[in-house]
């Protein structure tokens, strides 16, 4: 079975990468700890929960928007497509990354960065 | 006595919960797990109290309560984040500063200015990369209470107040952790300082005035604590919880 990729963190992002029981509606495999009762990866269970911080999962379904809100500001793709690909990354395939235009610099050096192209 | 029930189920809330009803602040440092129990005895409050004099101050469920979910969702199990809220409003008297008188014309017959300075939240945590994030939210308020005597000789008073706000974010990396300049530079509202060292810190500060709306409130402290982050790229896949 694929590795749980559900992202873990909110600045500082991670990959939760235990056994996944279940695949989600998204396409995300999902391992038993992070998936709700419908089956449901956290980010698409507390996108139903929007406006309750309360919710357990409220942070992960904010996230996204985060990320949008705060690239928009900083008029900054990258900083949105550093999450993005993040997010996506483990269940693409691995069959490259869309960095919207990004040259890749800055990447260099970076031990073990398995996630970006080049 | 139905207040006595309430006050006892009040009692049986977490300490951290109990202290923002009783005194409106809280001041403690705790690992994420502690901090869930917090929320979640904070999500309780509203169906057990219906005393208004003990309900949540403001900001616990729009601002401290979002930015804990926010922070745990960063911090390991072992590490720890420091919150000092203050959330008692900038009308205490101890956060008033001297007032002085302003020149006035007729019908005023005074106005007396004073400004109060309410730094009320403060947090630090220590985060899974190793860095450690600590953001301020401090308050300045200008008061004006203004005394006139209407053409039929009544007096009237009133008190007129404008808020700004400071927000802070201060990222202090890990020795060695890798820094880039981002390709945007911040919006011109925003003051960034990076200094190098063994540990680079990277501090952004931002006025806003007039200070954000409650329900603005969130996204203000999450949009100055985004600068430093994006000084350094996203990490190589970890495992994490
Ligand atoms: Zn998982
Ligand atoms: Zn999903």
């Amino acid at each position: 079975m694929n590795p749980c990729a559900v992202t873990t963190g909110f600045f500082v992002l991670g990959r939760c990468g235990r056994p996944s029981v279940t695949v989600c509606r998204c396409g995300r495999p999902v391992c038993a700890r992070h998936v709700d009762p419908q089956g449901l990866c956290p980010e698409c269970a507390a996108a139903q929960a929007y406006a309750d911080p309360f919710h357990p999962g409220w942070a992960r379904g904010y996230r996204r928007r985060y990320y949008e809100q705060s690239s928009g500001m900083y008029n900054d793709a990258v900083w949105y497509s550093w999450f993005d690909s993040y997010d996506r990354g483990q269940f693409d395939g691995g069959d490259g990354f869309d960095l919207g235009g990004y040259d890749g610099d800055g990447f260099d050096g970076d031990d073990g960065n398995d996630w970006v192209d080049s | 006595m139905f207040w006595r029930k309430t006050r006892a189920a009040i009692e049986r809330f977490h300490p951290v919960h109990q202290g923002l009803v009783w005194q409106r602040t809280a001041s403690v440092t705790l690992p994420p797990a502690e901090w869930d129990a917090v929320v979640a005895s904070l999500a309780r409050h509203a169906e057990t109290v219906k005393r208004r004099k003990w309900r949540l101050p403001d900001r616990t469920v729009a601002v401290l309560v979002p930015l804990i979910r926010v922070l745990c969702e960063d911090v390991a199990p072992g590490d720890a984040i420091g919150i000092t809220a203050d959330l008692r409003g900038p009308q205490v008297p101890e956060k008033a500063g001297p007032s002085r008188q302003l020149p006035v014309r007729k019908p005023i017959r005074s106005i007396t200015e004073w400004f109060a300075l309410d730094p009320w939240l403060a947090v630090r945590a220590e985060l899974r990369d190793g860095s450690v994030l600590e953001l301020t939210v401090t308050d300045r308020v200008r008061y004006r209470k203004i005394h006139k005597v209407n053409p039929r000789g009544k007096h009237k008073h009133k008190t007129k107040s404008k808020a700004v706000q400071r927000i802070t974010a201060r990222r202090t990396l890990q020795p060695g952790q890798d820094v880039r300049r981002p390709d945007t530079p911040p919006p011109r509202t925003l003051a960034v300082r990076v200094k190098p060292g063994k540990r680079t810190v990277i501090s952004a500060t931002t006025k806003l005035g007039p200070a954000p709306t409650e329900q603005d409130q969130l996204q203000w402290v999450l949009a100055v604590a985004t600068e430093p982050f994006r000084w350094t790229p996203p990490a190589a896949e970890r495992r994490t919880a």
